[in-house]
Parts: structure tokens; sequence; C-alpha cells
């Protein structure tokens, strides 16, 4: 045993030591006198090893070749047998540091020939632990060396190359010298890495000197999962387009695999439709095509498919019914009855006012308008999507015209536009019942109500596309009415049911209106929304150009009201997530009048960098934010969005956000203030975080009454589709709270409406595929409400209450529905539970923790994955959410 | 080419083998399909690739093409109208007006006093809006009879807010809660006076005889020995609630006596007087109010008092009355007594000397008595009727909340098939009896606010 324990810790402090003198020469004196300590305590073995090793050192500077030769390759054998163990410093290093400089000194002295580079290995191996900082003599030796087998050194000295070459890489760029050497250096590191599960180290080795390409040829079938998911995970943190190059690379990769469905996600990441066709091209098996529609389909993006990505009529027909979510209703719905909660639910039954003691049960001094038109908004967010409720439809038997006809007509004026569009919610995605539904409106001779219908079926065919195009044939005639609601009714609806559609038509309908003189500021604000939806991250200049110009028009007294401020919302939405693209607009907007300038520009850069993590655009908007303003300038409450909207990205720069806003609320001033919490409830959407529960929790008491509003809604939107027990309990106990206050008595009304969305069985959430894709549309509606949100009282509380329908962009179910070849609801055991993040995790490590055995169809919160519990089934997507298609595993045997 | 198929969506319906004309009208192709669907052709909307085909146009510009497939939306069903008396509000009306008009509503004399009222009150004495005010409540009490149906009383409220702008108030911007006693007082005062006025009533002054209750008081100032006999007549008992009252009759017995400060001739100067009042006429329906709010200087509200306080379901209020009265009524309570007595066999005397005798019993009573109530007023008809003294409950409309500004009313009235029925906004919920007796406060929970007592009358 003391043998053993004596090398261990001289070598632990020695280890330590090495560097020490590595970078300082002056304290060798007394390390050396340690070492001559040491020595004594050497054991003999290590003893005789010493001597021997100082014995190939003179024999080295022998002036016989042979004798060299045989001592070199004796001390290459010594250390190469000692290198198979890193956790100290191997012995032959440790002995060998002395005469380092010697073996250096000596090898310059030496003529060319095999026996200087068998020298310079050995030279390159003892740099690894001796060479100065910055010197890179590991590297320089090895290039001086002759090209043996780099792995035979051992890992760490692969990896300590490797981390020269990047430093020498840099270098020699700024000196433009070449670096071809090193490339081919480069190329037996790679493979060295690529072959022992090292396949980080190999990704960042490569990017480093910037030739990812080489990664290709190097992945095999056993790593290249790996690969791709450290590329995938580390574009996250990639500055400028080498994210893209990053993620092209692991597109590359798997489409060399075969990998499809992970090569869609990329593609769609990219918004790369090029790649998109080349899948579907590449691919031939119609199954798979199937799953690909389904992902693009949650996506939400619209993609006709042509004959070449499809041959066969009919099956291409198929195909393009899942991308048109013609099934989601229907799918939804099976999930629905599963869970067993087709049952429909009243107002009462989210507000549960028996569990509140005395006053508030009664709610008796609430405005009743507002309190039914809370009602209808709670209703329709409910029961979103199940196609019956308590206060819109009713039983065919019990005649047309009562209780539905009833409740309509207990909202007041434009409260019956958002009660007759209430009815399209609830027959979300269902379009052909929604619009026999919807029909009966159309005859009413009340314009709130025909603006409703008209609204109700932009809701109802939101994120489903049809071929007959009913919404654009049923709004396209009353754009252009003289009433500005049922206009607004028409535009917004169009908007809703082609957002991200880029439809040529919809386009030329609704330029015009912005250069209407006639049109009013509401009707313009809602086209440039529209406009922007329908545009969404499509960088057009014809639309932005218009806008523009629209904005420009605007008198001064129209600029300073807060629907003018939707404008550069329409404008940035065109941008959404583009980056760059939009540097041309935002110098434009530099020309506006100064009242709107400065929150165009915020609105701009909030959205083009919408879901890109970038860090200096948050800081940009953290330094907006730091000024304290006077002249009751308004861009500070999309500077806050900003910050969430591009830290939502990842789970890292969304906590350290989260983090930044505390401190805005405790320094920033009102306007401030009022926008941090809806920036809290877009990091957290449908995810209620307690911490950031807590906080909201707090700001809902706030002497601010725009402040408490805004963290009411927020409550809301992070508790969306929950269920959760204890934002529903804070949201009953503010309703017992507020009870006389009816504008805050409303946002908690509207915020119990969304907490249970969908019975539960909805989520906000625009990520999606394990929180990495970013559904464009969705992100786009939800920021449009955050925006209106942020002049509440103007709003949302005012005659625009409607507007809170725009969520409906980001609703889906959810769900992990497995259907079977024939796309049938195919019930099978699955494990839920948290996910796990196992980027550059060696081996094969669990993927989910802490999980339970479901059997699908089933929901999945924020943060959870799931994987099949058996082996009967293949799954065509790798990643197990929303609709997922199951195949017969064909080695599947049955035990018994 | 002169003739299309394509198929027709309908709702889930899809129609395979549509054949177009194109020769003909697009209107002829609604016609066919109206014979499919049912739905009348003006009704139909047919979605060509997002265009709405028009009656008009013509088939080879649409652009059909053979085995397309089309939508139709449209609907068979009635269309919906807005309903023809506005949209309606429940809480647009406050509260308190609609549970007053529920506990009058159970008081038949007044309807039938409000069914004779004349439509056209012109030529009395009334000013215009009392007129208003009365015609409204007779019209709801109308609707209110012919309807199963939540009735909207808007004209009734808005009436009401003419009559008595104070029930108006705004506060920001919603009505602002109002008292009830207040609104009760003031609808009972109007109804007096327009009914006393119109000439085609029967009787001089129906509300007074229904409600009201003649006090003689002995005012008595105790330094001078001074004394004097004061008539006054008001259409409400009130229940002072103070820290010894736990029971109603507690509560009025205070009621009846009360120190006043006036000038007194004989010292003059200001003494303390004693009121000591007692009923001398007792009206048909006996109307209690439970004084539970008072001002609270401090807070700037009027504040609750929720003291529990018993009331019976049944009323005797003997000992609240004037020796006068006392002897007018020994006569009919002897007969009543007999006839119960008759009924009940032996527990006579009980009950009729006090009125907190068990709730079991009351309840036996109380349903014998429900039941035989309106046959016996009938039959009575011919001859004369006498005030016994002794009251049943009818009617309660309670108060929930903590404050006078906020909370809820709510009347709890009688059937007159004896069941209670709690009228809670615009959904009438039944009760049972024994649920009426815990309305007596004490808590968050409904209390009374105003009991409406119905007298138990003798034939002689």
């Amino acid at each position: 045993m003391a043998p053993a324990q004596d090398p261990n810790s001289t070598g632990g402090s020695s280890a330590g030591a090495t560097k020490d003198e590595a970078s300082l020469k002056v304290p060798s004196k007394d390390l050396k006198k340690k070492d001559d300590k040491k020595d004594e305590d050497l054991s003999e073995e290590d003893l005789a090893l010493k001597l021997q090793l100082e014995l190939y050192v003179e024999r080295v500077q022998d002036s016989d070749p042979g004798l060299q030769k045989v001592a070199l390759e004796s001390m290459r054998q010594e250390i190469r047998n000692a290198t198979s163990s890193m956790t100290s410093v191997p012995k032959p290093l440790k002995f060998l540091r002395p005469h380092y400089g010697t073996l250096k000194a000596y090898y310059e002295s030496m003529v060319d020939s095999d026996l200087k580079k068998l020298l310079a290995d050995i030279l390159s191996v003892l740099a690894l632990t001796m060479s100065a900082e910055g010197e890179r003599e590991s590297l320089k030796y090895r290039l001086l060396g002759s090209d043996g087998d780099i792995g035979s050194w051992g890992h760490e000295y692969v990896r300590n190359l490797a981390g020269e070459i990047a430093q020498e890489y840099a270098k020699r760029q700024s000196e433009d010298a070449p670096f071809d050497e090193l490339m081919e250096l480069v190329q037996q590191i790679v493979a060295f890495h690529m072959q022992h599960n090292a396949e980080p180290e190999a990704v960042d080795l490569l990017m480093e000197v910037e030739d990812l390409d080489l990664l290709v040829e190097h992945t095999d079938k056993t790593n290249f999962k790996r690969t791709c998911l450290y590329l995938n995970s580390s574009a996250k943190y990639l500055p400028g387009p080498d994210d893209t190059l990053v993620l092209d690379i692991a597109y590359m990769i798997y489409m060399k695999f075969e990998e499809f469905p992970r090569a869609l996600q990329i593609a769609l990441y990219l918004d790369n439709m090029q790649y998109v066709k080349q899948i579907f091209m590449t691919c031939h098996d119609l199954l798979q095509k199937k799953q690909f529609c389904y992902i693009l389909a949650r996506h939400g993006i619209t993609f006709e498919l042509d004959e070449e990505m499809c041959a066969d009529d009919e099956e291409r027909e198929g195909l393009q019914e899942i991308i048109n979510n013609s099934k989601l209703s229907e799918g939804y719905l099976t999930l629905a009855r599963d869970i067993e909660v087709m049952e429909p639910k009243s107002p009462e039954d989210i507000y549960k006012a028996h569990l509140l003691d005395g006053r508030a049960s009664a709610g008796a001094s609430m405005d009743s308008a507002r309190q039914n038109l809370a009602a209808t908004f709670v209703n329709a967010f409910v029961n979103a999507g199940f196609g019956q409720d308590k206060l819109m439809t009713v039983p065919s038997e019990a005649s047309s015209g009562s209780s539905s006809t009833n409740w309509l007509y207990k909202n007041k004026e434009h409260g019956k536009t958002s009660a007759a569009a209430s009815l399209g919610m609830i027959l979300l995605w269902d379009v052909d019942s929604g619009l026999a539904q919807i029909d009966k409106y159309f005859h009413s001779t009340d314009t709130p109500v025909i603006a409703g219908a008209l609204l109700g079926v932009g809701i109802v065919n939101c994120g489903v596309k049809n071929d007959c195009d009913p919404a654009l044939a049923l709004l396209a005639e009353y754009v252009d009415r003289e009433d500005p609601a049922t206009r607004i009714g028409a535009i917004m609806g169009l908007g809703l049911a082609y957002a991200g559609a880029q439809s040529e038509q919809i386009r030329s309908k609704l330029i015009p209106i912005l250069n209407d003189a006639k049109a009013s500021l509401d009707v313009i604000a809602f086209t440039a929304i529209s406009l922007g939806l329908v545009y969404v991250g499509s960088c057009n200049e014809d639309i932005a150009q218009a806008i523009i110009f629209a904005l420009m028009d605007r008198s001064e007294s129209e600029l300073g009201e807060p629907l003018t401020r939707l404008l550069p919302l329409g404008l940035g939405l065109l941008y959404l997530g583009k980056q760059e693209s939009v540097e041309a607009t935002a110098e434009v907007s530099k020309t506006f009048n100064e009242k709107i300038r400065k929150h165009c520009d915020m609105t701009l850069l909030s959205c083009a960098y919408a879901g890109t993590g970038n860090v200096l655009k948050v800081q940009h908007f953290l330094g907006q934010c730091a000024q304290h303003l006077e002249k009751g300038e308004t861009f500070q409450g999309p500077a806050v969005l900003g910050i969430a909207m591009v830290a939502m990205a990842e789970e890292l720069g969304l906590e350290m956000a989260i983090r930044s806003l505390e401190h805005l609320l405790q320094y920033g001033e009102q306007n401030i203030r009022k926008a941090v919490p809806l920036a809290l409830g877009l990091l957290c959407i449908s995810n209620p975080k307690v911490n950031v529960m807590d906080t909201l929790s707090r700001l809902s008491h706030d002497s601010d009454t725009e402040v408490a509003m805004a963290a009411i809604v927020s409550l809301g939107l992070i508790g969306a589709g929950t269920n959760n027990a204890r934002i529903a309990g804070m949201l009953r106990n503010l309703s017992s709270y507020y009870y006389k206050e009816p504008s805050l008595l409303f946002c908690v009304r509207i915020a119990q409406g969304l907490v249970h969305l969908g019975k539960g069985l909805l989520t906000l959430s625009p990520y999606h595929s394990e929180r990495f894709l970013l559904s464009p549309t969705a992100l786009a509606g939800l920021v449009t409400l955050l925006h209106a949100c942020l002049d509440m009282k103007a709003v949302i509380l005012g005659k625009y209450h409607y507007i809170l329908y725009f969520l409906v962009l980001a609703m889906q179910p959810r769900m992990l529905m497995t259907v079977d070849e024939n796309l049938k609801a195919l019930p099978v055991p699955v494990r839920v539970g948290q996910a796990v993040d196992v980027v550059g995790q060696a081996g094969r490590p669990k993927t989910i923790t802490g999980f339970q055995t479901h059997t699908t169809p089933v929901l999945l919160s924020a943060g959870d994955r799931a994987e099949l519990a058996t082996e009967k089934y293949i799954p065509l997507s790798p990643i197990l959410e929303g609709f997922v298609i199951l195949k017969e595993n064909p080695e599947y045997r049955d035990d018994q | 080419m002169s003739t299309l198929t394509v198929s027709v969506k309908w709702q889930k319906k899809v129609f395979p083998a549509v054949e177009i004309d194109t020769t003909q009208s697009p209107y002829v192709f609604k016609c066919q399909l109206y014979d499919l669907t049912g739905v009348p052709p003006e009704r139909q909307k047919i979605m060509v690739k997002g265009g709405l085909l028009k009656d008009d146009a013509d088939w080879p510009k649409v652009g059909v093409k053979e085995g397309q497939r089309l939508m139709m939306m449209g609907t068979a069903d009635e269309i919906i109208k807005a309903p023809e008396k506005g949209p309606l509000f429940a809480e647009d009306m406050p509260e308190e007006a609609q549970v007053v008009n529920m506990c009058l509503h159970s008081v038949p004399e007044l309807k039938s006093a409000l069914t004779n009222y004349p439509p056209s009150g012109a030529g009395n004495n009334v000013d215009q809006s009392s007129h208003q005010l009365t015609v409204a409540t007779r019209d709801l009490f109308i609707e209110l009879d012919k309807n199963a149906k939540p009735v909207a009383p808007m004209q009734f409220w808005m009436v009401l807010r003419k009559k008595y702008p104070q029930f108006g108030q705004l506060n920001n911007g919603a009505f602002m809660q109002q008292d009830a006693e207040e609104c009760w007082t003031q609808l009972l005062y109007t109804l007096s006076q327009s009914l006393k006025s119109s000439s085609s009533s029967e009787e001089p002054d129906t509300v007074k005889a229904l409600f009201g209750i003649e006090f003689v008081s002995r005012v008595h100032c105790t330094e001078s020995g001074e004394e004097s006999t004061e008539r006054e007549s008001v259409y409400s008992l009130k229940c002072h609630i103070s820290q010894e009252v736990n029971h109603l009759h507690e509560g009025l017995k205070r009621g009846l006596k009360s120190e006043l400060e006036k000038a007194s001739p004989a010292l003059g100067r200001s003494a303390i007087y004693v009121k000591d009042s007692r009923i001398n006429d007792l009206p048909r329906y006996l109307t209690v109010q439970f004084v539970r709010f008072f001002w609270k200087r401090e807070s700037n509200q009027k504040a609750k008092i929720l003291r529990k306080v018993d009331y019976p379901l049944e009323l005797d209020v003997l000992d609240l009355c004037s020796d006068d009265l006392r002897k007018r009524l020994e006569t009919p309570r002897q007969i009543l007594r007999d006839e119960e007595g008759r009924k009940l066999g032996l527990k006579v005397d009980q009950k009729s000397s006090g009125s907190d005798t068990d709730v079991k019993m009351t309840d036996n009573e109380e349903s014998a008595n429900g039941n035989g109530g309106t046959s016996k007023d009938s039959s009575l008809e011919g001859k004369e009727v006498h005030l016994t003294g002794i009251y049943d409950l009818v009617a309660v409309l309670t108060h929930k909340g903590r404050s006078a500004d906020s909370g809820h009313y709510v009347a709890w009235a009688k059937q007159e098939n004896g069941k209670w029925i709690q009228f809670d906004d615009d959904n009438p919920i039944p009760q049972r009896e024994e649920d009426i007796t815990r309305l007596s406060g004490g808590g968050d929970w409904h209390m009374a606010y105003i009991c409406m007592y119905k007298a138990r009358l003798v034939a002689m």
C-alpha cells in the first residue's frame, strides 16, 4: 500500500508545481530543492525509472545514431506506457522535466533526420506539461515531428494539441499565414476524437478552425446523433452567420444518415424552405412524409406540396390535408374525450366563487356589461376548440334564438363583437361546423354582431387551411365596408386565418387601406397588424413601405394615440426573427417624427432579434431602460418586452433575463415597471415557474394600477392552459380583493380564463419540439397582445378587447397523440418525465427523469419529454410531441 | 361542354356528384343545392377558391373545374334577431328594487289594487312620475305572474330612477348599491299616494289599510311630569338592535320606547321626554325592518350590524298593542284559538301565549295554516274579517355583505302553496321553511333586513 499512496500525493503536488515552473522560472530553485528532497522519498522502482530516463537523455545526446535511436525509442516506449492514465502527471514526464531544456537545445543542434523527427515527437509530448504558456511548443514540435498516429500519445495530448491549434490558427489568420499543415493535423485530430466518443471536442476544434465541413465525412452511424445534438445546442450560443453554418452542417449530417425528421427540424429552424423541399424529395417513404407533414403543421407554416415532392395526386392530397391541420380538431377532441373533459364549463365553474367567503362572491358592485364581457372571454378560452359550451352554443332542440342569442345580447355594443367572435373560439379548428354555426350572425342587423361573426370566421380558420379558402371568400367583401367596426372584424379575421400564409390576395386587399385617407386610425392599425401577421418574418418590401408611409401620414396628435403604436409592431412582425434584414427599415424609421421614432426603433429591433438569444441586443435594451425619461416617451415599454423576446430563446439566457427584469422593477420608473410583468409573462409563457409566480403575485397588489393589471394578466399567461392550482388560488383571492375595481376584476377574470385555457389541454408556448423550434405566428400573436397590454386602459379595457383573440395564434394542444399507419389513434404506453439535458454526455444517458408511465394520448407540460415504453412500435419522429406516427417494430417478439 | 360534376361540402356532409349546367346562371345551381340541403338560395354562400359565387356570375369566369370540391355555408335555421326589448343587464337594475318588488309581490291584495289602477291616471292630483311608477309596478307584477322565465324589470327600474334620482346614483360608472329599506319606503309611499287618489279604487287608502300601522304614543317628561299623547301612522315597525337584543320581539319593544329632547313649556328649557308608543291599529301586512345599518362616522360609511336576531315564523304583537286595541283583539283571538284548538287539540294555550315556541311545532302549525290560508280568505269574503294580532311570515328580504353600499340583496317569499322560494337575481331557488329562520344573522350568510308578516284573520 505505501508505495502506491506515495506517488499519488507527490504526483498531486508536482502537477501543480509543473505549471508554476512553466510560467515562472524564478522559483524553480526552490522546486529543485523540493525535488531533491523528494528523491529520497522515491521508491526503488521510481528511482530506477528516473535513473533509466536520465540515462536515455544522456544517450540521446550521444554521437552514435544507433544509440540515439535506441534511447529515443525506449524513451518513447516509457512515455507511451505511462500516458494511459491521466489522473496525475505520468512519471516519465515528471522525471524528464528537468531535461526538457537540454533536449530542446540538443534538438536544435541536430541535423535533419528521422531521429530528429523522433526527438521532435518526444519533445511535443513533453511540451504538454512543460511548454510555457502561449508558446505552443507541443504543436511546434508536432509539426516538426513524424506524422505518426496521433492517438498513440493518449487523449490528453490530443486535447492539448487541439487547443494549441486553435490559438495558432487565430494567430496565423491575423498574419495571413498559410495553415495547410495545421489542417492536416486537424484532420487527424478530428478523426481521432470522432472515433473516441469525443464529438464535442472535434466540433469545437473545427469551429475554431472554421472548417466544419470536415465533420461530415467523419461522422458515422454511431456518432452522428451525438455530434448533431452538440451542434444544435451550440448553435444557440453562436453569433452571427456561424450559427446558421453550424446548423447547415447538422442538416447535412442528418441527411447523410437519413434522419429526416431531425433534418426537417433544422430546416424549419433555419426557415429554409429549400431544405424542406429537399427532404420531401429525398425521402420516399409515404409514412415518413406524413410525419413530416405533422411537424410542418405544428410549426404553423403554410407549405404547398408539389408534384416533385409527392408524385401521386391522391397521396399528395392526403399529405396536404395533414399540413393544413384539417385533423387537428379531431385529434384534440380525441384527447379531450380520453381525459374526460368534454363536459362544457361555465365561467362560474372557473371563478369558483363559493370557495371565497363573504363579500366577493356577490360581485354586485361591478358594471354588468364588463362582467359579462369577461365571462364571454373566460367561456371562450376555457371551452376553446371543444365545440360546446354553456353560453354560446346550445343544443339545437332548444329552439334557435334562445339562450345563445340571449348571451350574445347580454353584452353591450362592442362587447357583442367579442361575444359573437367567441363562438369561433369555441369551435376553433372545426371549420365545417364553425362556419355553419357562425352563419346565423351574418344575417344580423346589428353591426357589432356582424363584426364579431367576421372575426369568428378568422378565429375558426386560425392555423387551419382549407382548399376553398372560406375565410377569404367570406371576409374579403367586408374589408371595404364603411363601418370601422365591421372593417376591423374582417381585417383582423383575415390576419388570424392567414397568419404566415404570405398570400398575395390578402396583400392586394389590405395594402390600399393603409393609404386610405378616409380610414380611421383603428382600421389602419389593425390592417398593419394583419399584414404583419400574414407576412410574418417575410421581410416583404412592399408592405414595409406601405406601413412606413402610413406612419408618416399620421398627424402629430394621432402619433400620441396608443393604437398608432400598433403600426410599428406590424412593421416589426415583417422582420420577426430575421436579425440584420431589418437594418434598412430601421434606418428609415430614424426619420420618423420623434414622438414615435424611438418606439419604432425598439419595436423593430425587438422583433428582428426575437428568439435569437442575442446577448448584445439584450444589453442594448437594458441600456435603453436605464435612462430616466421625462418627456413621457413610450419606447421603454417595447424595450422591456424586447429583453424577453430576445432572451426567451434558451434556458440560460431566460434565467438571466428574469434576474435583470427584477432589477428593472426596483430601479425603473412606472413606464418600465408596467412592462416588466408582461415581459415575465412572455418568458415563462405556459410555464409557471415558482419564482416568477411569486414576483407576479407580489406585483398584482402593486399600488400602481397598471402594474397590477399587467401582473394579473401575466399570471394568466404563465399559467395558461396548465390549470395550475396555485395560480388559480391566487387569482381567486385577487377576485375578492379587487371586487370593487371593475377594471382589475376584468383582468383577473381574463387571467382565470387563461389558466384554464382549453380546460388545461392547450399551451400558449410558441416553442415546440423540445423547445427547439419557435413558431413565428404563435410568437407574433403573443407579441401583439403584449404590445396591446402596454396600454391596457386604452385598448383592452377600452373597446378593443377582442385583441385578446390574437392569442389564438399561439394556442396549440399540449399533447402527445400516437397514431397508427392509417392515422387512427393508437394508444400505447409512454413514459413522461422531466427532460434531461444530455448534450455532450458520454454513453447513452437517460433522457428523462422522474417519469411516470401513461397511455397515449397524454398531456405534456413545459419541460416534459416522452419516450415510448414499449418496443412493439417505432416512432417515426424522434421527438414525441403532437401527432406521432408509430409503425410496428418488425423485430419485436412478444414474450409470452 | 355544358355540364360539370362537382362535389359540394356542406357542414360535415359531402354531396359527391352535383351537376352544374354551365349555360344556366349559378342561381340555378343554388336551387339544386336548396333541394339537397334545404338552405334557401339567398342564404347560401358558396366558396370557390377564396371567392363567393355570385348569383349572376358567369360559370366560365368562375373557373370551376370538373370534380372540384366546393364549400357551402348557410343554415336553414331561423335568423337570429335582437330581442325587441333591447339588451338587458340583470345588474343594471340594483337588486334592492327587485327584491322589494318580489316581497311586495307576495301581497295579493296589493296586486289586485294595482290591477284596478287605471292605466291613464290623468285627472288625479298625482304627479306624472308617481303615476308612471305605479303603472310600472303593476306591469311588472302582471309580467311576474305570467312568466315562468326571469323578467327584466327594465321599465320599472327606469321609472323608479326618474322618480327618485338617488337610486340612479353612479359610482365609478356602476350603479351604486342602494338601501333596500329606502327603496321599500319610497315605493310604498308612491303607491299609497297614487292608489289613494285613484278614483276607481274601492277602498280609500289601500296601501294604508294593507301596511299602515297606527301608533299611539304617550310622551312623558320625568322632570316636569308633563304628559301628552300623539298619534302617528307608519308603514313599518323598526327592530332596533343592541347588545341585549337576541330576538325580534325584544327589538320591537325597544323601538317603542324612545327618549327625545324637546323644549318643555313647563320647565322653560329643553328636557328629556320619554316617548312610549303602543300600536293602536294593525295592518293586514306588518312590515318589520331590522335596523342593521348605521352611519359610522369614523369610516364614513354605512356600517352593518351583524348580530344575530331571531325572528319567528309566527309573530304575536299583542303586548305591543295599546289597551284599546287589545280589547278589540280579544274576541277575534278567542275565536281563532278555538278554531285552532279544534284542529290541533290541546296545544292552543301554548301557541297563543308566546311566539317563540320551538320551531318544530310552529312548523306544523304553519303548514296547516299556510294551506288553509287562502281558502279561508276566500270563504270569508262575505263576512267581516277581523285582525287577531297574530301574524305569519310571508316574505323576507335579506342582505348579504359587510356594508350597506355593497353586498347582495335577495328576496325570500312564501308562495300561495306554502312553499318558500329564494329570488336571487334572475333565478328562483326553492327553499325549505327551516332555512328561512336561519337568515337571522350572525355571520356572512344572508340576514334578514325586512320581514313581512301577514295577519291571520278570523271571520265574525
